[in-house]
């Protein structure tokens, strides 16, 4: 292990100064978020950020966001999560095929290192680059405002990265199993449902999870794509400010909201986030 | 070297092109037509040559953009990859409660970067929001983080560094754990200073993790939208518009369709070289 020698009592200390100061600086907003959402509004802005001992806690604001906004909160909630699960189980789908092709076979006419890299090249598209077609194709195709525009939307965009993440994981099982069930008289398709699949199965949770938070988390596409009955949580925030103004108590309320599933859920699949933010590129 | 199995395994790859083909890259094909053509009422009207690539050259707001795309990409980029190698090298060690820290960093990551923006609305507030309150007791004045351009700046690249340095952190982290710790024991027979072996054996050692983290992280700088609009709504004026904001409100406000596909094949073009300079350094690993 690499130690320092000298001065290690001082080295410790710096070292959990700096983790301190690290946590804390994560931590802050989403603390402050927490307390905002249940401050009445005169605490918001006379600064007090313990509670019971600078400010009395109070559940009001989450009362009225539910009363008088609910409906509105229960669609945006409701459209993210529909959008989010069929959108991460279909890229997944399309992705555990695809990224087990690419680690089984070996492709002649288009090879594998070329289809690896068009599927990477993904990961480098803008999505300024795709948006105004996409916008037109949902007009003509009568889908603007519906979940379904958004579900192809984070589909295509989750998709690329699902290949190459499964990919990575096909090829670190042993191909031994898969031959062994072959000579047992299974089909390619069979080794792969039997034996393949349920060894990748925590990669591929992990996938769909990561790939939920991605759809979860899109802005943009479902900014132009969606206006009434299709919209999704962050569209629901974005909405706050110009109804509200400075409404802190409210907005903060809504912004956990929008903010806690994918963060929450992230914690789950530290193992593979490391592959997932690099494509693969470095492994975790 | 790895064996394959014989057969034909195009059904496995077929649908994941497929869906590519469909809705990226006929979208793409049909954008690069729109970027040629002139548009009257949001309805194609004819041939336009390259005007609207020309058209670029001369607009005042689209340097601006660019201008302010560069800055954010600069500064983001540098910052969030120093801090995230710094972190990481104090997190490279054995220590207690590391996974559960390394946890906590990555929260950041999974927060939708539209509420980060307006997350920063109320931690950003001018009277009395906690950063100003903060920057009060350590004696300096009212600072205007949203209401002058500078400041703006300042406050989305703040941000954005905030969701991202994790991003350099926890991938740095892994790559200087793969190091192994024979190296550094031959090397601490050789020298005694610190900072040496970190700068001829960790830092060539790390090169390749760190292209990864400077390459991806100029990507993403590069598409930045959701904080901008959410933080700032591009203002003051338009001072933090970046390419992607400025294609958007071309595009999908003004409907002035074919500047706008312009303009996004232009920011495809830079991120596609990036792209390309990814994969011509790491070609093995997508064998």
């Amino acid at each position: 292990m690499r130690r320092r020698r000298k001065g290690s009592v001082v080295t410790e200390i710096l070292t959990w100064v700096v983790v301190v100061i690290a946590i804390l600086w994560v931590l802050f907003p989403f603390y402050w978020t927490v307390i905002t959402s249940f401050k009445k509004p005169a605490d918001v802005f006379r600064l007090s950020s313990i509670p019971w001992l600078q400010f009395t806690p109070t559940l009001s604001n989450w009362q009225t966001e539910f009363t008088q906004r609910g409906p509105e909160i229960l669609r945006g909630i409701t459209n993210s999560i529909i959008i989010a699960v069929f959108a991460s189980l279909l890229a997944v789908a399309l992705g555990t095929l695809a990224g087990y092709g690419l680690a089984r076979y070996r492709y002649v006419k288009w090879r594998n290192q070329s289809m690896a890299f068009w599927f990477l090249s993904q990961r480098f598209l803008p999505p300024a680059a795709t948006v105004i077609p996409f916008f037109l194709l949902m007009k003509s195709l009568g889908l603007l405002d519906t979940r379904v525009a958004l579900i192809l939307v984070n589909t295509t965009f989750a998709m690329p990265f699902a290949v190459l993440i499964m990919k990575d994981m096909f090829r670190e099982l042993p191909v031994e199993l898969e031959e062994a069930a072959l000579v047992d008289g299974c089909s390619r398709w069979e080794a792969f449902l039997r034996i393949a699949l349920p060894l990748a199965a925590p990669a591929l949770v992990a996938t769909v999870i990561i790939c939920f938070s991605f759809a979860w988390n899109e802005f943009l596409f479902a900014l132009v794509l969606t206006y009434k009955k299709a919209t999704p949580m962050t569209i629901i925030i974005a909405g706050t400010e110009h109804t509200q103004g400075v409404q802190f108590w409210y907005v903060s309320t809504r912004l956990l909201l929008a903010i806690l599933p994918p963060t929450l859920l992230a914690l789950t699949v530290q193992r593979y986030i490391v592959r997932g933010l690099t494509m693969g590129a470095v492994k975790g | 070297m790895r064996r394959r199995l014989r057969e034909k395994g195009n059904a496995f790859v077929i649908p994941a092109i497929f869906w590519v083909l469909t809705f990226t890259i006929f979208p793409l094909v049909y954008s690069f037509r729109v970027s040629l053509s002139k548009v009257l009422y949001g309805k194609l009207a004819g041939f336009a040559g390259a005007s609207n690539y020309l058209r670029m050259f001369g607009d005042y707001r689209f340097w601006g953009t660019l201008r302010f795309t560069l800055i954010l990409v600069l500064i983001s980029v540098c910052a969030t990859t120093a801090i995230g190698l710094g972190l990481a090298v104090v997190f490279n060690r054995k220590m207690k409660g590391l996974r559960v820290f390394r946890s906590i960093l990555t929260m950041p990551l999974f927060t939708a970067p539209v509420a980060l923006g307006y997350l920063g609305v109320m931690m950003f507030y001018e009277e009395n929001g906690p950063i100003n309150v903060l920057l009060k007791y350590l004696g300096m004045g009212k600072v205007p983080w949203l209401s002058h351009p500078l400041w703006a700046t300042l406050a989305i690249c703040l941000v954005d560094i905030w969701q991202w340095t994790p991003f350099a952190f926890i991938i740095l982290l892994a790559g200087l754990q793969s190091i192994s710790d024979e190296i550094y024991e031959a090397a601490v027979i050789d020298t005694s200073s610190g900072w040496a072996i970190f700068r001829h054996i960790t830092l060539p050692l790390l090169s390749p993790v760190l292209g990864t983290v400077i390459m991806l992280r100029m990507v993403d700088a590069f598409k930045a939208f959701d904080i901008p609009f959410s933080l700032t709504s591009g203002g003051p004026g338009t001072a933090t518009r970046t390419l992607t904001f400025y294609i958007y409100t071309q595009g999908l406000r003004n409907f002035d369709l074919g500047y706008a596909s312009a303009m996004a094949y232009f920011l495809l073009a830079i991120t596609m070289v990036i792209g390309l300079l990814f994969f011509r350094r790491y070609r093995e690993l997508y064998e």
